[in-house]
């Protein structure tokens, strides 16, 4: 395989975008401690009596870079970075959620067909049928105030996201199935689990990083859209999604409140799709089912 | 008894566009002009019709409908007064304010041509008790002789405390004195309702036979409602409602911060058109740098007191010290900036709105409008354990989350970890007050339903407005308190049950049920054509009763 990401531009761009966001995102508190801010606490004498931020773009200043938002006067730079840490968390544990359920799911209905097969495929397409997005909604809605909100969110959209993965990894799992080193392995007495893990998963390895990737900027947009709704992550916690949705009605007085958040998620997700397209093309998958 | 922020937005309205069919720009003495279609944008998603089941104040929705013995004659620059409606005069007393007689005025019908009786008073009072149509505002039901175990008339049984000697004359007997009963007889609940017309407590609130100047044409909830003229009233015997626009449509479930932007843009039918949400914080700020919405912007006097309520049945607030440490840990002035700043409302210390008579200005917990955190942590050391972990419960609205925020990052200053949970607002009513109170903190709004502190303070502090559907949210139960409450609701001299009154905000405060934040301010918008726009002292909610369209 060939791994030379290095050879296209956009996705070396895409990479470094990507690796900046993981940077800020780990070291969110040596940032906002440089800076001299943190997400929670309030800076009223930043607002003016409406409780809009004072000064050029939303109240940007050498103490706050970003400026504030608006009627808590809280560090908007300090919420993008904190918010950066919940987005990238939510995306890479919802993908990683999707991922392994969509690895054992596709790979064992590809491998032992059957009635097991049937239903898993008739389950994957009612899956893609669903209204998913109003289901976590309304699971949002009613889950206790005692299952931490996070964790929700990453089961609840890791749990709508293994269809499309555990369906290609099906179809590859068939074709590989039939290949003649799988035969002669069982001819020679290996069973099932061995197959699985010595013959079929490392020839499905590209397939599982590509789709991996290009998914993680999916399940970011869902935590976001959540979060605009009202029913992701709880706050103070900062999430770009809920800032976004405090910012719209701000966007007449306030443009800026809008412009961080929203430009982050903009970056993050184009990143990430960019380095997946990258090394789809690198690992060309799209040939190697 | 009960008064919210979010029921009064239920009262109103909605907007639309029109088809005018008016008589052309007649002027009456009032300058109120006669014709088209007033538009009212409202947040609410129903409306409730039903006058035994309405919390509407007087001069808002069920108003434009049904006429009351009584009502409230809201101008601006003067005081609200009672005055009669139904009635020849708003009631004269007897048996030291225990009997209260009623005259009706001569010629009243309702919508449908018959002629409105004492027996149709009656009526609507009795049905006001039945168990299907609770819900509506019942300072009376505690009040009339025979309400013991009285279930409504639809068993076949009256209430002895109404006597109705004539067609023309009803009288009310009541088990103490009570002076402010002209006020009572201007809730929904003594509306006339025809025995005839009624045909279920689940029917006769979908389209109710009307009294007043308007009567329903179509009411789609979730959607809109759509009132008509009603031909059978008569402008010459109603002096408060001055029935101005020919039509009148309330936009039903309509997001407040898009009908701001709405009346903001002030285009088309919209010019005819005013929010009866309030506008929200964000679209404040913007209205204040766009000179022609802030003409048409409208901002109450301090009204409603919005409160933090603290479920003193919790184990980590049945401590006296812990809710006290929480009255110094509370950052009001951060609530006072997610409200939306000075424009929002004051920084509050009673539980006795302004403009109540008989209020006196004192404060318990004396600290900066920021709180007083070192206090704060001084009250928990005292008690020997750490602060707890409070659960907030609030509405979903980006203005409740941002004012609980206000209130999370206040008290975690002294150390309280607080989790906001959210839910809309039909779940958090009913949990806040119904049986199961699953929370520690709730945010509420409390707007007297008449201009005097018994209406501030009985409705959230009694005993008997726990967990039954009251709202006294912080399931707070104080005998001391509840005599105080008896007493000075039986008392007549105004002077004195002002000052039981008093007293009682004090006794209520030293046990810290809830924490004062503001008197809130509401903001209106209202398109360039609407006249005779206007909030006055008290309510801190536009007269709809008044309101008119430029021809």
């Amino acid at each position: 395989m060939n791994f030379d990401v290095r050879k296209d531009r956009w996705a070396a761009a895409g990479a470094l975008t990507v690796a900046l966001f993981l940077l800020a995102a780990a070291f969110a508190p040596v940032l906002c401690a440089i800076e001299g801010q943190d997400p929670y606490t309030y800076d009223l004498d930043a607002l003016d009596s409406s409780g809009v931020p004072v000064g050029f773009g939303g109240g940007i200043s050498a103490d706050h870079w970003f400026g504030v938002e608006p009627l808590t006067g809280r560090d908007l730079f300090a919420i993008v970075v904190y918010g950066a840490r919940t987005s990238l968390a939510v995306g890479a544990g919802a993908t990683a959620v999707a991922v392994v359920l969509g690895v054992l799911i596709g790979t064992t209905a590809g491998f032992f067909g059957g009635w097991y097969d049937r239903v898993v495929s008739r389950t994957i397409d009612v899956l893609f049928g669903f209204p998913s997005l109003i289901f976590m909604i309304a699971l949002g809605a009613i889950a206790p105030a005692s299952v931490p909100r996070p964790l929700l969110v990453v089961a609840v959209v890791g749990a709508f996201g293994w269809p499309s993965i555990a369906r290609v990894l099906r179809g590859q799992t068939l074709v590989l199935r039939t290949r003649t080193y799988v035969t002669a392995a069982v001819a020679m007495g290996a069973g099932p689990a061995r197959v699985m893990r010595r013959e079929i998963l490392p020839n499905l390895r590209a397939t599982i990083i590509v789709y991996a990737t290009t998914l993680i900027p999916g399940m970011i947009g869902v935590e976001a859209a959540l979060s605009f709704l009202g029913v992701g992550v709880a706050p103070p916690t900062p999430s770009w999604g809920r800032s976004i949705g405090d910012a719209i009605a701000w966007v007449g007085t306030d443009p800026m409140f809008l412009v961080f958040p929203g430009g982050a998620l903009f970056l993050a997700t184009l990143a990430f799709n960019v380095v997946g397209d990258g090394l789809r093309d690198a690992l060309d998958t799209r040939t190697a089912g | 008894m009960r008064r919210r922020l979010a029921v009064i937005a239920v009262a109103a309205l909605s907007l639309s566009a029109c088809n005018a069919n008016s008589s052309d720009g007649k002027e009456d003495k009032g300058g109120t002009e006669k014709g088209g279609t007033l538009s009212i944008l409202t947040s609410a998603s129903s409306v409730t019709l039903d006058p035994a089941k309405s919390q509407n104040l007087a001069i808002t929705t069920l108003g434009l409908l049904v006429r009351r013995l009584t009502t409230w004659d809201i101008q601006p620059g003067k005081t609200a007064k009672v005055v009669p409606d139904l009635a020849t005069d708003t009631g004269t007393p007897s048996d030291g304010g225990r009997t209260w007689t009623y005259r009706l005025k001569d010629n009243l019908k309702f919508s449908d041509g018959t002629a409105i009786t004492s027996a149709d008073i009656k009526y609507g009072v009795e049905r006001s008790f039945a168990p299907e149509l609770s819900g509506g505002l019942s300072y009376h039901k505690n009040l009339l002789v025979g309400n013991d175990g009285y279930k409504g008339p639809y068993g076949g049984q009256g209430l002895s405390g109404i006597e109705t000697p004539d067609e023309k004359t009803v009288v009310f007997k009541l088990k103490v004195p009570y002076g402010d009963w002209p006020w009572l007889v201007s809730m929904p609940a003594f509306a006339p309702v025809p025995k005839a017309g009624d045909a279920g407590p689940q029917k006769y609130g979908q389209n109710p036979i009307s009294s007043g100047p308007y009567q329903v044409e179509s009411y789609q909830q979730g959607n809109s409602l759509k009132l008509k003229r009603n031909p059978n009233w008569d402008q010459a015997g109603d002096p408060v409602r001055t029935a101005g626009p020919d039509q009148i449509v309330f936009q039903l479930g309509q997001d407040s911060a898009v009908v701001a932007q709405r009346l903001i843009a002030d285009s088309g039918e919209d010019r005819n058109a005013f929010g009866a949400s309030f506008v929200p914080p964000a679209q404040l700020a913007q209205i204040q740098q766009n000179a022609g919405a802030k003409q048409r912007l409208v901002t109450s006097e301090p009204g409603a007191l919005a409160y933090l309520a603290l479920n003193v049945t919790r184990p980590g607030l049945q401590d006296l010290k812990v809710r006290q440490a929480i009255q110094y840990a509370v950052d009001k002035k951060a609530f006072q900036v997610a409200s939306g700043g000075t424009v929002g409302g004051d920084i509050a210390t009673t539980l006795i709105t302004q403009g109540i008579a008989g209020r006196q200005q004192f404060d318990l917990y004396p600290a900066d409008p920021s709180g007083d955190v070192a206090k704060a942590k001084q009250l928990i050391a005292e008690t020997g354990r750490p602060a707890p972990t409070l659960t907030l419960l609030v509405e979903n609205g980006a203005t409740d989350v941002s004012q609980a925020q206000a209130i999370q990052q206040g008290l975690v200053r002294a150390g309280f970890t607080v989790n906001i949970k959210t839910a809309d607002e039909e779940a958090v009513t009913a949990e806040t007050t119904g049986a199961n109170a699953d929370y520690d903190l709730t945010l509420a709004s409390w707007q007297p339903d008449f201009p005097s502190a018994n209406g501030n303070i009985q409705p959230l502090f009694e005993s008997t407005e726990v967990g039954n559907g009251g709202y006294n949210k912080s399931r707070y139960v104080n005998g001391e308190v509840d005599a105080l409450i008896k007493q000075a609701t039986g008392e007549t001299d105004p002077a004195r049950a002002q000052g039981l009154w008093a007293q009682a905000d004090k006794r209520i405060l030293q046990d810290a049920p809830v924490v004062p934040l503001i008197y809130t301010k509401n903001s209106f918008l209202h398109g360039s054509n609407v006249q005779n726009f206007f909030v006055a002292g008290f309510p801190a909610y536009p007269n709809y009763l008044k309101v008119s369209l430029k021809r």
